[in-house]
């Protein structure tokens, strides 16, 4: 079986988040990671192949991304993944989901040309984004079903069974592989690389895509071909001291109970 | 061809660590991250232990880097181990016995134990689940560890031991302990020194706890070795070769002691530096604006980079087989790391005010464990001994 694993480079939470001069996050210039939501994916495809032990599973990790964003692919490498593609081209830049879902998709493509993709595994949103709509969109390019937000995952022989926990039900979904599925928060905590794994992902092969290799134009892509812009960026405000309840004449039970309802807490 | 490209493993050069030795202290980072001081402190007030720590990094492979792959480890060096220590010090969890287990015991089996004891104890060692506590300190021989009196005496094919031992941490934590013992010259009828591993649960074997004031969830004993009987092949490698063994393991426990005080210095400055950005007492400046407190962090600071990158001296001299020249550099890091950790601690709890002594800010806690780094494994005192007589060719002082 052949998974590959998206997965994107976001830039440190922890850290300032800078933009370029055209509003676009800045890539380059600030610590970045694999998105925590995609350790997940990587998670549930690991634990895929471990499950099936038997058969002969290799994990691609595929990021779309500048040279950083090869940290991404290392990362799932030394987690556990067999290797990486990265694909890379400055036209990129500044591209849209649409724009990403093509490159994603095309990129799935050349993978399954050498042979066949059965699963691609997406975490359920980037950390940096949050859009969560981009596995429905390369889903929807590759014309192969999507099966999201799964937490809990069994497979046997090509059939995916998932669980999608909603606000008000459980919804239990089945479906025939080759599939596109993405995987929630809930599906298991990720494993941390071990030295081994570290070691081990020096010598685990990356191959480069640029977008001639996989047939895109530069025009189809790139904050250019963007559907959306982004007009302005503003700096989160700082935060404030918040309020605080005294309790000297024992009112503040009521004064909190005040306060929590006036910000609709109760 | 750069130097970096040259290196083979995670071996240091050019000033800068590899990749995949960051990247290896960035996972330790963040694992030891989900358990904190908090966690920590909590286990020493409460007299709980670090277990579910510890057997997370040996699940995951931190504990046993630097132990042999084919033993259970992940093959790298004491510089690896030595990046392990130091990372789980600077998330505010000290950690004395990876110090001891797999630094000090595991280099010592690994390099001179028979096949078959390695295979019996590294992998132990590796995963956490075996740990090795390291005996060589007693009452009437610390800082002169000639004067050991614990001797062991061949009775048949098994060994006879007695003595007793002081100081020696996490003897309730481990399986076996590696003693330190002296055994008779057959032909000069001289005591040489040997390595012996026991069973913790050996009958004759007795340990109890010291009273100390370090708040740590890993203890120190007193042990009591009453004629424990031993099989022969409890004895590490070649009785004639003992102390050469011994001192290999010499080395790392420096590196690793070092490691442990620079880690915690580390994470006493990062906690000062962030409570010097946000305490305000006169007007609307942070105290950190005030260069009475910023210039001793920033004193500390470089320290501790100096403390760090004499260490990875010793780390790399020491992975690449140069006993001797690491031994100087091994020396001058525990000595170096020492001192720093004393003063951030002191400066942080300075830069904290009332705070600094609270339980809640945590930095008191850490004042016994960064001063133990100037007494313990080897005192200041004795690495000042070594420095003038070795490194400047004093006549020897002691
Ligand atoms: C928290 C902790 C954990 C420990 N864990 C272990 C362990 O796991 N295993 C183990 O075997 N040991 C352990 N030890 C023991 C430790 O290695 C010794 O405490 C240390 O070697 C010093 O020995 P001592 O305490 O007997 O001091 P002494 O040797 O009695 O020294 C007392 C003082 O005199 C100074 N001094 C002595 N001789 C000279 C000289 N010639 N010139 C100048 N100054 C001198 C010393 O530097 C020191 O300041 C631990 C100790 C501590 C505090």
């Amino acid at each position: 079986m052949n998974i590959v694993v998206c997965v994107k480079h976001v830039p440190d939470a922890t850290a300032d988040r800078k933009f370029e001069s055209d509003n676009t996050v800045d890539r380059e210039g600030v610590d970045g990671l694999l998105s925590e939501l995609d350790e997940y994916a990587v998670e549930q495809a690991l634990q895929l192949r471990e499950k099936r032990s038997d058969e002969e599973i290799s994990v691609t990790a595929l990021t779309v991304g500048p040279a950083k964003a090869a940290d991404a692919v290392r990362k799932a490498l030394q987690m556990g993944a067999d290797k990486g593609v990265h694909v890379s081209d400055d036209a990129i830049a500044g591209s849209d989901y649409l724009g990403t879902s093509l490159v994603l998709a095309k990129a799935i493509e050349k993978i399954g040309s050498e042979q066949k993709v059965d699963l691609v595994v997406f975490g359920m949103a980037s950390t940096d984004a949050s859009g969560g709509v981009v596995p429905a969109m390369v889903a929807e390019r590759l014309g192969l079903p999507q099966v999201t937000l799964a937490s809990v995952i069994e497979s046997q022989g090509d059939q995916v069974r998932i669980k999608r926990d909603g606000d008000t039900a459980t919804e239990v979904i089945g479906a025939t592989l080759p599939i596109v599925l993405s995987v929630t928060d809930q599906s298991g905590e990720a494993r941390y690389p071990s030295f081994k794994g570290i070691m081990a992902a020096k010598k685990k092969p990356v191959e480069s895509y640029s977008l001639s290799d996989l047939g895109v134009e530069a025009s189809e892509v790139g904050a250019e071909a963007a559907y959306s812009a982004v007009e302005e960026a503003t700096a989160r405000p700082p935060r404030t001291a918040g309020e605080i309840v005294t309790d000297e004449d024992g009112s503040g039970a009521t004064a909190l109970a005040e306060f929590l309802a006036s910000k609709k807490f109760i | 061809m750069t130097m970096t490209e040259q290196q083979e493993g995670t071996t240091h050069a050019a000033f800068t660590e590899s990749e995949e030795r960051r990247e290896l202290r960035q996972a330790v980072r963040r694992l030891a991250g989900t358990y904190g001081q908090e966690y920590f402190t909590r286990q020493a007030r409460s007299g709980g232990k670090t277990t579910d720590l510890w057997l997370d990094l040996g699940k995951n492979g931190y504990l046993g880097v630097n132990i042999p792959e084919q033993y259970g480890g992940g093959g790298g060096g004491i510089g690896d181990v030595a990046a392990v220590c130091e990372e789980l010090a600077a998330q505010g969890c000290p950690m004395l016995m990876m110090v001891v287990s797999p630094a000090i015991c595991g280099t010592v089996i690994a390099r001179f134990g028979t096949e078959e004891q390695k295979q019996r104890w590294l992998p132990g060692i590796a995963d956490g689940t075996e740990t090795m506590a390291f005996a060589i300190t007693e009452p009437d021989a610390g800082s002169n560890s000639h004067k050991i009196t614990t001797t062991a005496r061949r009775d048949g094919d098994e060994w006879v031991l007695s003595g007793r031992k002081i100081y020696i941490s996490g003897v309730d934590e481990a399986k076996n302990v590696l003693v330190i013992a002296r055994t008779e010259d057959a032909r000069s009828g001289k005591l040489k020194p040997c390595l012996f591993v026991v069973p913790t649960d050996a009958p004759g074997f007795e340990f109890q706890a010291i009273a100390m004031e370090m708040v740590s969830p890993e203890k120190q004993f007193t042990v009591f070795i009453d004629d424990v009987r031993l099989p022969g092949d409890a004895l590490v490698g070649h009785e004639d070769a003992g102390l050469v063994q011994l001192f290999a393991g010499l080395n790392p426990e420096r590196i690793m002691a070092a490691s442990f005080a620079t880690g915690l210095a580390r994470f006493a400055l990062d906690k000062a530096t962030a409570y010097a950005k946000e305490r305000t007492v006169f007007g609307d400046k942070p105290i950190g604006a005030h260069q009475a407190i910023a210039h001793p962090l920033a004193e500390s600071h470089i320290e501790v980079e100096l403390a760090r990158l004499v260490t990875q001296k010793a780390s790399a001299l020491c992975d690449a087989g140069d006993d001797m020249g690491a031994g100087e550099a091994a020396n001058m890091a525990k000595y170096a790391a020492g001192e720093a950790a004393c003063r951030a601690v002191d400066r942080a709890i300075q830069t904290h005010g009332g705070n600094g002594a609270t339980q809640e800010y945590g930095m008191a806690a850490l004042l016994v464990a960064s001063r133990v780094m100037r007494i313990a494994p080897v005192s200041r005192e004795m690495i000042l001994n070594f420095v003038a007589m070795h490194s400047l060719g004093l006549p020897k002082s002691y």
